[in-house]
């Protein structure tokens, strides 16, 4: 069976077909109501039509390790050009689901394109479009760091000007031909980032990308990273630091226990959760009425009340009456902060269970 | 299958082993203790011995020594790039596991390959400059045998490399594997034999004339089959061959041992790359 996305010739919207390979297909446009036929690609790969928006779409991946299911069913899509942030507790799957993406697990069910190239099937061309920098970053310990990168880029079409200033754009232009084995951890991880940069794919995926690294090192990876979305290029991030997470990624899946919990942006998540932000009022004189005014709120949380500032939780139209009430209790506002939800408080309640 | 990419692992798991220096260290072993063997080697004739004496002296410990180096080179292929994690990055380049696998087989094989010629064949050359009547051929048979059985033992290895799921799990394997072929299966064979036969009326000068059976079954042994190849191929050399006791079939040609070595070769590897497409990294 082959399902296939194809793009309606007038309305240009996606249809999803399915069929056997080959097979001529009757369509239906849901939106112009347009028919006619479609004949699925056989196994030539010149034929397998690629979608204008999906960068990497996964449908129903399952992913069992004897009796033990790793990744239980899972779908999700990254949009061409976005960052997106795939998120788990340890053990969750999202390192399964990453090599199963690369085709370095052989998935018991699902299917997986890259750039629209079944993973599955054409595993070879699908990994073009792709720089990968694995959890675990392994060099040769023997050969020079641009020996290292000489060999990948021999693979990737990629030549040795562009592993020279790769290595400089990763801080490692002086160290280029010592030994990888001299290397200290976060030099590694540098060099990964090189390596995932070869040949400038149009996708990168990034399981833990800051592993090792100093503050320095974490801020030229994440530089690096907005500025290859700038340049277009779709960014799949697996990672603990869910600050850093939230601080650059588009949109959010979020794995538990082998199953896909939640993706979204972190906004759309947090109001799904009905999570409110924080709110800090700062008044130049903290009076009872003061406080009377806004414990009244029944939908206002007061976190903390502290010297001549308020915490509270509350939504944004109640934001407003709770600023009225402080105004009309004689309060004089100084200063107003909001804290949108973290992304930590939404990966929280999705994977508490 | 892109070449470029089968040569490039080949070329870098010739890069990686040259860095490691005990390349080097075997065959310069290989070419002092050749030259050992011809020079002391008989006790008859002090001095350098022609090159089918050191043959002679040399083929059993080829068949240990060979394999053991052989096995050291193969044991680690795959899973210990697995273990060390660099697996997964040369996989998620554009590569297939059939180019990944038969790239580091040619590069370990050139390695050992390598070792073979420079370290045998060094020390003949030396040999052959002080002694008269070279049989330069014996010399590249017995090259080419012993790179062979080097190849049968490295092709092992790499199907265990894939079947263990630890790098000190293919190790112990492959001495098993060592000790198999080495020590255990030439006693049971003989032990099979000595059941099979009156040995009572055996004298201390006569021969054993083997059955068939037990010439077809030590072909599942490649050691066996390489001293077999060279006692066919260059005469009976070896102070511990057992064709003096036991002679060799009238049916065993030197192309019909080749293709078992070759048999050995293909089967192993295509066993190496079957595991190795199911594997998960």
């Amino acid at each position: 069976m082959s399902i296939q996305l194809v793009k309606c010739p007038a309305c240009k919207i996606m249809i999803t077909i399915s069929g056997k390979s080959g097979e001529k297909v009757p369509i239906a446009c849901p939106q112009c109501k347009q028919k006619g036929f479609f004949t699925l690609p056989g196994e030539p790969r010149s034929q397998i039509i690629t979608t204008d928006e999906i960068a990497i779409e996964v449908v129903n991946l399952k992913k069992q390790f004897n009796k033990f299911i790793a990744v239980d069913n899972i779908s999700f899509s990254v949009k061409k050009g976005e960052i997106f942030g795939f998120l788990g507790p340890n053990g969750a799957g999202k390192t399964t689901t990453i090599k199963a993406m690369l085709d370095l697990i052989h998935a018991n069910t699902g299917t997986i394109r890259i750039h629209g190239t079944d993973v599955l099937t054409h595993g070879k061309e699908a990994k073009k479009y792709v720089g990968y920098l694995p959890e675990k970053v392994a060099f040769y310990s023997n050969l020079t760091a641009l020996q290292n990168l000489g060999f990948y880029a021999e693979m990737k079409h990629a030549s040795k000007e562009e592993c020279i200033t790769l290595l400089e754009e990763m801080g490692l232009g002086d160290v280029g031909k010592k030994r990888v084995g001299t290397f200290s951890k976060g030099m590694v991880q540098r060099l990964g980032m090189a390596r995932a940069l070869l040949g400038n794919p149009p996708i990168l995926i990034l399981d833990e990308p800051s592993g090792g690294l100093d503050p320095r090192g974490v801020v030229l990876i994440r530089d690096k990273i907005l500025a290859m979305k700038k340049n277009g290029t779709t960014i799949f991030i697996s990672s603990h630091i869910l600050s850093e997470i939230q601080e650059i990624c588009d949109r959010v899946s979020i794995i538990n226990k082998g199953r896909l919990v939640a993706q979204d942006t972190v906004a759309e998540l947090s109001n799904k959760l009905n999570l409110k932000p924080h709110i800090t009022i700062m008044v130049d004189v903290m009076t009872p009425a003061i406080e009377n005014a806004v414990k009244a709120f029944s939908g206002v949380e007061v976190l903390k009340i502290q010297g001549n500032s308020i915490e509270i939780i509350c939504d944004g139209a109640m934001k407003a009456k709770v600023i009225l009430a402080i105004s009309t209790a004689g309060g004089n506002i100084l200063n107003l902060q909001t804290k949108e939800p973290s992304l930590e408080e939404v990966f929280m309640r999705y994977t508490e269970a | 299958m892109r070449t470029t990419i089968v040569t490039s692992i080949a070329k870098k798991e010739i890069m990686d082993n040259v860095r490691n220096k005990w390349i080097i260290l075997i065959s310069v072993m290989f070419a002092l203790l050749t030259l050992v063997i011809s020079y002391f080697g008989s006790l008859r004739s002090p001095g350098w011995q022609d090159l089918g004496v050191t043959i002679a002296g040399m083929e059993n410990l080829i068949t240990f020594l060979v394999p053991i180096i052989a096995l050291m080179l193969g044991y680690a292929a795959i899973i210990g790039e697995i273990e060390r994690g660099s697996m997964s990055s040369l996989l998620s380049m554009s590569t297939t596991r059939f180019e990944i696998i038969i790239g580091k087989f040619l590069g370990l094989a050139s390695v050992l390959c390598f070792m073979i010629l420079v370290g045998f064949g060094t020390a003949g050359l030396v040999i052959a400059v002080n002694v008269s009547n070279v049989n330069y051929l014996d010399y590249l048979v017995f090259l080419g045998a012993t790179m062979l059985l080097g190849l049968v033992f490295l092709t092992i290895t790499m199907f265990l490399s894939t079947i263990f799921n630890k790098r000190s799990a293919a190790m112990g394997g492959a001495i098993l594997l060592w000790f198999l072929f080495n020590i255990i299966l030439p006693v049971v064979f003989l032990g099979l034999l000595a059941t099979s036969v009156d040995i009572t009326t055996i004298g201390p000068s006569s021969t054993i004339i083997a059955p068939d059976w037990y010439n077809i079954i030590q072909f599942f042994n490649p050691t066996a089959v390489y001293s077999s190849l060279i006692t066919i191929a260059i005469g009976p050399v070896s102070s511990m061959d057992f064709s003096s006791i036991i002679p060799l079939p009238s049916w065993y040609s030197s192309w019909l041992l080749v293709s078992v070595l070759l048999a050995w070769i293909i089967l192993f590897f295509s066993l190496a790359v079957w595991r190795f497409q199911k594997k998960d990294i």
